[in-house]
């Protein structure tokens, strides 16, 4: 057990330990080197990084943690009801570890693959750790060093997946203090299509640390949807990364909704870097009790005529800590820009926070940015209205909320997965909401 | 059915109810009229249970509670219905399921289990015909983007499911063009039943040639200062309201 500020050093030995991932690789290995050398220097961000202002990981930075999973049990019927989604491509990852005996990747269509990373790091060679930042981030780094499981997802030309995919992580709970590095990366070739939902859950309420970095590579009119539901214990630090680059005329639809974790710290990140890309950022946090959440977000419009999207929404309870901070940067040559971004936060506690951030950062003349950013209380019309109709106030201000909410997910597209998002989300609320 | 004696409410200290007297039985339809500020809407708000007013004085019974112990939704599960002078708009919430949580509130209250989806949509269809709405409305956001007829219409449509004992309209008529105010009268009368009791709040004598009412009060500064019948209202669309202004309290019905 080591705690994760003296875990550099030791890292210089587990890199050259054979039971990492991908550890004979030699192109891997320079990366890992490379995540060592920024490790060493930078660390761990520090509060006094604007990006990390409102965050602190002092608590992070006091926990012991372990990096090796006992052997866990969980068994099919188990995993069959944490799923989300019943009709899919399903790979499960259990306490850090890729486990084949739950994932049912079988008879996959044509030009699809599903790998864990350690048999799909060949086909990912060129685009491994080509969307991250590890000199900014110290996450980055380690996670570049210790990843050491995760799913690898390719999709030929031209390829419509014809089921979703769903990336079940589930921690059960046997290891305490477990840290787990999942590194996943999904690569669409051009005009293909697919969609992904990456799914954390806990079994317990154990302590536990995930860092995860999701790596997308789309290429030109490559089509992904892509969603993430964390719904980790209320004892997990949760840190991750999701980054992608967009050839021309891609189109990523992305939505992040955050309700579990003590901490849970996101970075969404995408670069539009053909004409006619076009991203749809969105995301949802709930926090509750002393939770803090962090939302991170970065467009780069890079190249001319590309289009953003993006609506977070927050509704925030208890003593809990909420925090958007969401980047747009029209680069110079980024004529034609068009882009919104909106960022509406329900406090629903007098001893709650929330920090709202838009930056916008713009190089051209010729663009379009439309940006807001509000905090309101229930609406006390909207809640006398309900009464007035025989709604006892526990369910009107439940039904509020999550009307408030559920425009994030009428964005969705595929109706399977709004649906079953909607449902967790109604969970959420005191007397389940509608 | 209803029945308020000598009530005074304010509003952040100031007094804006000012001793109302006022008593409704069952099958009767009342008429307040009077001027902009008069307290219309305070009445029908401190009838309904909305927070944020003080009752300083006096009582109010319907059907031998005491209503203003009850809170708003009580009152709604036990019959009690104010339609809005300005209905709110709820993105998110769907027309159809805040009907259905309607009236299922109050079916739990009698002791009746929740509808069933069929038994359901076949009731909300033909209250939909009797306000003239279309049934794409039933998926819309509750008032998302109506029209201010559609929504007073809306209005409507919620009264005429959850079927009340007592109605009040506040300002149903404003705003409305004469085909929808004929739609909003008829889906009102539709419901006049001698075990119903309708209070009308307006501003115009307009509404009463289409709900011709028992009995017309006027309100002003917080006190009705004359009642009478219908005829009332025709004297009020002659003389306007200044003659009544300052006169003293007339006889309640
Ligand atoms: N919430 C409030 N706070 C302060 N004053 C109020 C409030 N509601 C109503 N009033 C005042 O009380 C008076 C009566 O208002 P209202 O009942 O809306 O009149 P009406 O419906 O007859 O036009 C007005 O002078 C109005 O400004
Ligand atoms: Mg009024």
């Amino acid at each position: 057990m080591k705690q994760l500020t003296e875990l550099a050093t030791p890292f210089a030995s587990i890199a050259e330990n054979k039971q990492l991932v991908g550890a004979d690789l030699v192109w891997l290995n320079d990366l890992r080197l490379q995540a060592l050398n920024e490790f060493d220097q930078n660390g761990l961000p520090a509060k006094k990084q604007e990006d990390w202002k409102y965050t602190s990981l002092w608590a992070l930075t006091q926990q012991e943690f372990s990096h090796n999973a006992e052997t866990s049990k969980l068994s099919t019927s188990q995993c069959e009801q944490l799923a989300l989604l019943k009709e899919c491509y399903r790979v499960v990852i259990v306490d850090g570890v890729f486990s084949e005996l739950h994932s049912q990747i079988e008879g996959l269509q044509k030009g699809l693959t599903i790998n864990s990373l350690s048999s799909g790091l060949d086909h990912v060679q060129s685009h491994l750790g080509q969307q991250i930042d590890i000199e900014k981030s110290g996450f980055n780094a380690l996670n570049t060093l210790l990843m050491n499981d995760g799913v690898v997802i390719t999709v030929d030309k031209n390829i419509k997946v014809s089921k979703s995919i769903e990336i079940l992580v589930v921690n059960t709970g046997k290891t305490d203090n477990l840290a787990t590095h999942l590194r996943h990366v999904i690569v669409l070739d051009e005009k293909s299509e697919a969609t992904v939902i990456e799914h954390y859950v806990a079994l317990t309420e154990a302590t536990s640390f995930t860092n995860v970095v999701t790596e997308v590579v789309l290429a030109e009119n490559a089509e992904l949807n892509h969603y993430k539901l964390q719904q980790e214990s209320l004892n997990t630090t949760h840190i991750a990364t999701l980054a992608a680059k967009q050839a021309a005329g891609s189109q990523w639809k992305t939505n992040s909704i955050s309700l579990g974790a003590k901490l849970a710290r996101n970075d969404v990140h995408t670069q539009l870097l053909g004409e006619q890309a076009h991203v749809v950022m969105d995301g949802l946090y709930l926090p509750i009790n002393e939770q803090h959440v962090d939302f991170h977000t970065r467009i780069d419009h890079v190249v001319p005529n590309t289009t953003s999207d993006e609506l977070f929404k927050g509704v925030i309870d208890d003593k809990a800590h909420g925090v958007f901070n969401g980047k747009v940067i029209v680069h110079k040559d980024a004529q034609k820009t068009d882009s919104n971004q909106q960022n509406h936060n329900l406090l629903l506690s007098r001893s709650c926070e929330i920090d709202s951030k838009p930056e916008l950062e713009i190089y051209a003349d010729d663009v379009k940015c439309a940006h807001g950013s509000t905090v309101g209380q229930m609406n006390e019309d909207h809640l006398f209205f309900l009464r007035s109709r025989g709604l006892d106030e526990v369910s009107a201000r439940s039904l509020l909320t999550y009307a408030f909410a559920v425009e994030v997910l009428e964005r969705i597209p595929a109706k399977d997965i709004r649906e079953a998002l909607s449902a967790v989300i109604e969970e959420r609320l005191p007397q389940g909401g509608k | 059915m209803l029945e308020i004696k000598n009530l005074h409410a304010s509003v952040d200290g100031k007094e804006i109810l000012r001793g109302i007297n006022l008593t409704v039985n069952a099958g009767e339809v009342h008429a307040i009229m009077g001027p902009n500020g008069a307290g219309k809407s305070t009445l029908s708000n401190v009838l309904a249970g909305r927070d944020g007013y003080e009752i300083t004085q006096g009582t109010v019974t319907y059907k031998g509670e005491k209503l203003l112990e009850l809170k708003a939704e009580e009152r709604a599960q036990r019959g009690v219905f104010l339609a809005f002078q300005y209905p709110v708009e709820i993105p998110g919430v769907s027309n159809i399921y805040l009907l259905k949580a309607a009236l299922n509130a109050v079916r739990k209250y009698q002791g009746l289990d929740d509808l069933d989806a069929i038994d359901f949509l076949t009731l909300v269809r033909s209250k939909l015909e009797l306000v003239k709405m279309d049934e794409e409305f039933l998926h819309r956001g509750v008032n998302e983007g109506f029209s201010g007829g559609e929504k007073k219409r809306n209005e409507i449509l919620q009264m005429a499911l959850l079927e009340p004992s007592l109605a009040i309209l506040d300002e149903t008529d404003s705003g409305l063009d004469i085909d929808a105010m004929k739609t909003v009268s008829d889906g009102v009368n539709a419901l006049r039943s001698s075990d119903r009791s309708i209070v009308m709040i307006t501003h115009y004598q307009r509404l009463l040639d289409y709900i011709v009412p028992d009995f017309v009060h006027v309100l002003s500064n917080g006190q009705i200062v004359k009642s009478g019948d219908k005829e009332l209202a025709k004297e009020l669309e002659a003389k306007g309201y200044s003659w009544i202004h300052g006169a003293p309290e007339g006889q309640t019905a």
